[in-house]
C-alpha cells in the first residue's frame, strides 16, 4: 500500500548571513536525511523538542517550504512539483493565535478561505455550517475573531484546515497555550478525524498528547529520527527501568552529584515547584535508590517519596537526552 | 478559471472590509490627502502663485491619497498579512499568490479613489477653487491610465515584499519618491535634470502629466505620447512582476521568509 505521507532521506538547511560590513553566511541544518512512511488513515505524532526540525518537516510536506535534498510525498504527489496538485487535497493547521483575519467574524474568514482553496460556492454554503456545528463555534460564527477565546481562535483554524475536506491533515502544536479542557476538546476531534479515515500528522510537545492519541510516534532530536513506533513500542525504550520522585526543599548539589554515582541510575532531574523542588531519578532498581535516600539525603527536609512505572514522556526524556 | 475570479473577487472584498474598518486606513484615504492638499491650495492660492498651479493643490492631495493607498495595499498589505501569519496561510492555499494580490490592490483603488472626495471638497468650499479647463473625456481616459499604472507598480512591488523582508523598510522610501519623482503636487519641470530622467521610467508621472493636462487649457498637450509611455510602461512592470512572482514561488519556499519569523 502507497503511504500517505513518505519522507526519503530529507534534508533542510537555512542559509542566512550576518554581519553588516563583512557578510557572513551561516548555515543552519534543519533536517538532516529524515525518513519516514505514513500509511493511509494513520494518526502518527511527531514529538521533539523547540528547534527539533518538527515544523519544517510540516512546511515542507505542505508545500510551504522546499527541501534542499531527498524527497516528501503527499497522497503520492511530489511536495516539491505537484503543489497545486496537493494543496488541494491537504489541511493544515499552525498552532498558537495568529493566521486569522482577527477584524473579520469567524464566518467571513471561513467564507475567503473557502475561496482561496477554490471550492464551489454550493459546496462550501453547506459545509461552513456543518464545521461550524461540529466545532462548536455555531452561533458565535457572526462575531469579530478578536472577540474569540484561545480555545475559539483554535478551533476556527481546524475549521479553516478542514474546509477543503482533506485527505491528509497536518497539525503542527494545535493544543499549544490551550487550556485543559479546550486541548482535550481538541485531541477528541482530531482522533475523531483519523476514525473517519483522514491520515493526521501531529507534532506537539506534550508527550501525554502523544500517548492518548497517536496510533504511531517518532521522536525528532536535531533534524533527525531517534525512535519511531506505537506508544507501548517507545515505552520499551525505559522498560527495564523505574522511576523514582520525591519533593525536596533547598537541594544541595553535591548530594544530586551523589545520587547520579548510586548503582543503576540513569539520569537525575529537578524541576522548580512553587514551594518545593521535584527530583526524578531514573534507574534499574527503584527499591535500592528508595533504601540509599535516607543517606545520601540526610539532613534534606525530603516529602512524598514514591516508585512509579516509566511513562512515555520518560521515555522520550532519555531518547533525547541519549542522543545529545 | 472561474474558481481563481471567485478567489480574486473575495481578496478584494476583504480588503474593501479590512480597509473599512481599520482606523489606520481613514489616515492615508481622508488625513494625509487633506492635509497635503490644504498646504498645496494654501500655497498655491497666494498673490502671485500662476493661476493654472492652483490644479495641483486641487488634485495633488486626491493622487498622493489614491497612490498611498494603492501602493499600501500591496506593499504594506502583505507584511500585515505577515504579521498577522496569514501570508503562509494564503500562499499554501490553491490559489497563486498573484490572483490575491489582485484582488487585494483593486479593493485598495477602489478605496483609494476615494481621497479625492474630501481633498475636492476642501479646494472648492475652502478655496474656491475649480479645474478650469477641463477635458472630461481626457480626464477620464487618463484617470484611468492613471489606475492601470498604480495597479502595475504595486502589483510588481508586492513580491519583493514577500520576498524579502528588509524591502520594508525601503516601504516609505518609495512612496515618498513616487510623490516627488511623479509630480504629484509641482510639475516635474522644476526636478533637477538627474530625477527628470528617473522620473520619465515611473509610469505614472506620464498618467499624471496627461491627468494635469486634461485640466488645462494652454500649453502643448500630446495625450497620446503620453498615455502610450504610461501603459507601456506599466506594461513593462508586469513583465517584471511576472518573473518575480515565479521568484517568490520558488525563494520564499527556500528561505522560509513567508513567516513571521
Amino acid at each position: 500500500m502507497q503511504p500517505a505521507i513518505e519522507a526519503r532521506q530529507l534534508r533542510k538547511t537555512y542559509t542566512t548571513t550576518r554581519g553588516f560590513f563583512r557578510r557572513e553566511r551561516v548555515e543552519r541544518v534543519a533536517l538532516r536525511g529524515v525518513d519516514l512512511a505514513i500509511a493511509p488513515g494513520e494518526l502518527f505524532g511527531l514529538l521533539g523538542p523547540n528547534g527539533a526540525g518538527k515544523t519544517t518537516m510540516v512546511k515542507i510536506f505542505t508545500t510551504l517550504l522546499l527541501p534542499s535534498s531527498g524527497m516528501a510525498m503527499v497522497l503520492g504527489l511530489d511536495a516539491v512539483k505537484d503543489q497545486w496538485q496537493l494543496r488541494k487535497r491537504i489541511g493544515f493547521v499552525f498552532g498558537g493565535e495568529r493566521g486569522l483575519y482577527w477584524r473579520l467574524s469567524g464566518l467571513d474568514n471561513l467564507r475567503y478561505f473557502a475561496d482561496l482553496y477554490r471550492i464551489p460556492p454550493e459546496v462550501s454554503r453547506r459545509r461552513i455550517p456543518e464545521l461550524l456545528e461540529r466545532l462548536d463555534l455555531a452561533g458565535r460564527e457572526r462575531d469579530r475573531v478578536e472577540l474569540y477565546s484561545r480555545g475559539m481562535k483554535q478551533r476556527l483554524h481546524l475549521a479553516r484546515g478542514l474546509l477543503n475536506d482533506p485527505e491528509v491533515l497536518f497539525l503542527d502544536e494545535p493544543t499549544i497555550g490551550l487550556d485543559p479542557v479546550g486541548a482535550r476538546e481538541l485531541r477528541l476531534i482530531v482522533r475523531e478525524l483519523a476514525d473517519a479515515g483522514k491520515t493526521v500528522f501531529l507534532t506537539t510537545h506534550y508527550m501525554f498528547e502523544a500517548d492518548a492519541i497517536c496510533d504511531r510516534i517518532a521522536v525528532i532530536k536535531d533534524g533527525g529520527i531517534v525512535a519511531e513506533g506505537s506508544p507501548s513500542s517507545i515505552k520499551t525504550v525505559v522498560q527495564d527501568q523505574g522511576v523514582v520522585e520525591f519533593e525536596v526543599v533547598g537541594m544541595p548539589v553535591d548530594r544530586l552529584a551523589g545520587l547520579r554515582s548510586l548503582p543503576g541510575v540513569r539520569s537525575v532531574t529537578i524541576s522548580e515547584h512553587e514551594l518545593a523542588q521535584v527530583v526524578t531519578v531514573h534507574c534499574a532498581r527503584p527499591a535500592d535508590v528508595m533504601t540509599q535516600l535516607g543517606v545520601i539525603l540526610d539532613g534534606v527536609k525530603m516529602q512524598k517519596v514514591s516508585s512509579r512505572e516509566p511513562t512515555l514522556e520518560d521515555a522520550y526524556v532519555q531518547l533525547i537526552g541519549e542522543s545529545q | 478559471m472561474r474558481s481563481l475570479a471567485r478567489a480574486a473577487f473575495s481578496a478584494f472584498r476583504v480588503s474593501v472590509r479590512l480597509r473599512f474598518i481599520s482606523p489606520w486606513s481613514y489616515l492615508n484615504w481622508l488625513v494625509f490627502p487633506v492635509m497635503f492638499a490644504a498646504v498645496g491650495l494654501y500655497v498655491l492660492s497666494r498673490p502671485g502663485a500662476a493661476s493654472s498651479h492652483i490644479v495641483y493643490g486641487l488634485l495633488g492631495g486626491g493622487l498622493i491619497g489614491y497612490w498611498s493607498v494603492a501602493y499600501l495595499d500591496g506593499g504594506n498589505g502583505i507584511q500585515d498579512e505577515r504579521w498577522s501569519g496569514t501570508l503562509e496561510q494564503i500562499f499554501a492555499t490553491p490559489t497563486p499568490l498573484w490572483v490575491i494580490v489582485l484582488g487585494k490592490i483593486c479593493g485598495g483603488l477602489l478605496f483609494g479613489l476615494l481621497a479625492f472626495l474630501p481633498t475636492a471638497a476642501l479646494a472648492y468650499f475652502g478655496f474656491h477653487a475649480v479645474l478650469p479647463g477641463l477635458d472630461a473625456g481626457r480626464f477620464a481616459i487618463s484617470l484611468g491610465v492613471l489606475t492601470l499604472s498604480f495597479f502595475c507598480i504595486a502589483l510588481t512591488l508586492t513580491p519583493l515584499f514577500a520576498l524579502w523582508r528588509w524591502v520594508f523598510s525601503m516601504l516609505n522610501g518609495f512612496e515618498l519618491g513616487v510623490y516627488v519623482l511623479s509630480g504629484f503636487m509641482f510639475p516635474v519641470a522644476v526636478l533637477a535634470p538627474w530625477a527628470q530622467g528617473v522620473a520619465g521610467a515611473l509610469s505614472p508621472t506620464w498618467a499624471v502629466r496627461a491627468l494635469y493636462a486634461s485640466t488645462l487649457t494652454e500649453g502643448p498637450h500630446d495625450f497620446a505620447a503620453w498615455w502610450l509611455a504610461a501603459v507601456g510602461l506599466s506594461l513593462a512592470y508586469l513583465g517584471g512582476a511576472y518573473f518575480l512572482y515565479a521568484l517568490v514561488g520558488q525563494r520564499a519556499r527556500i528561505s522560509g521568509q513567508l513567516a513571521l519569523v
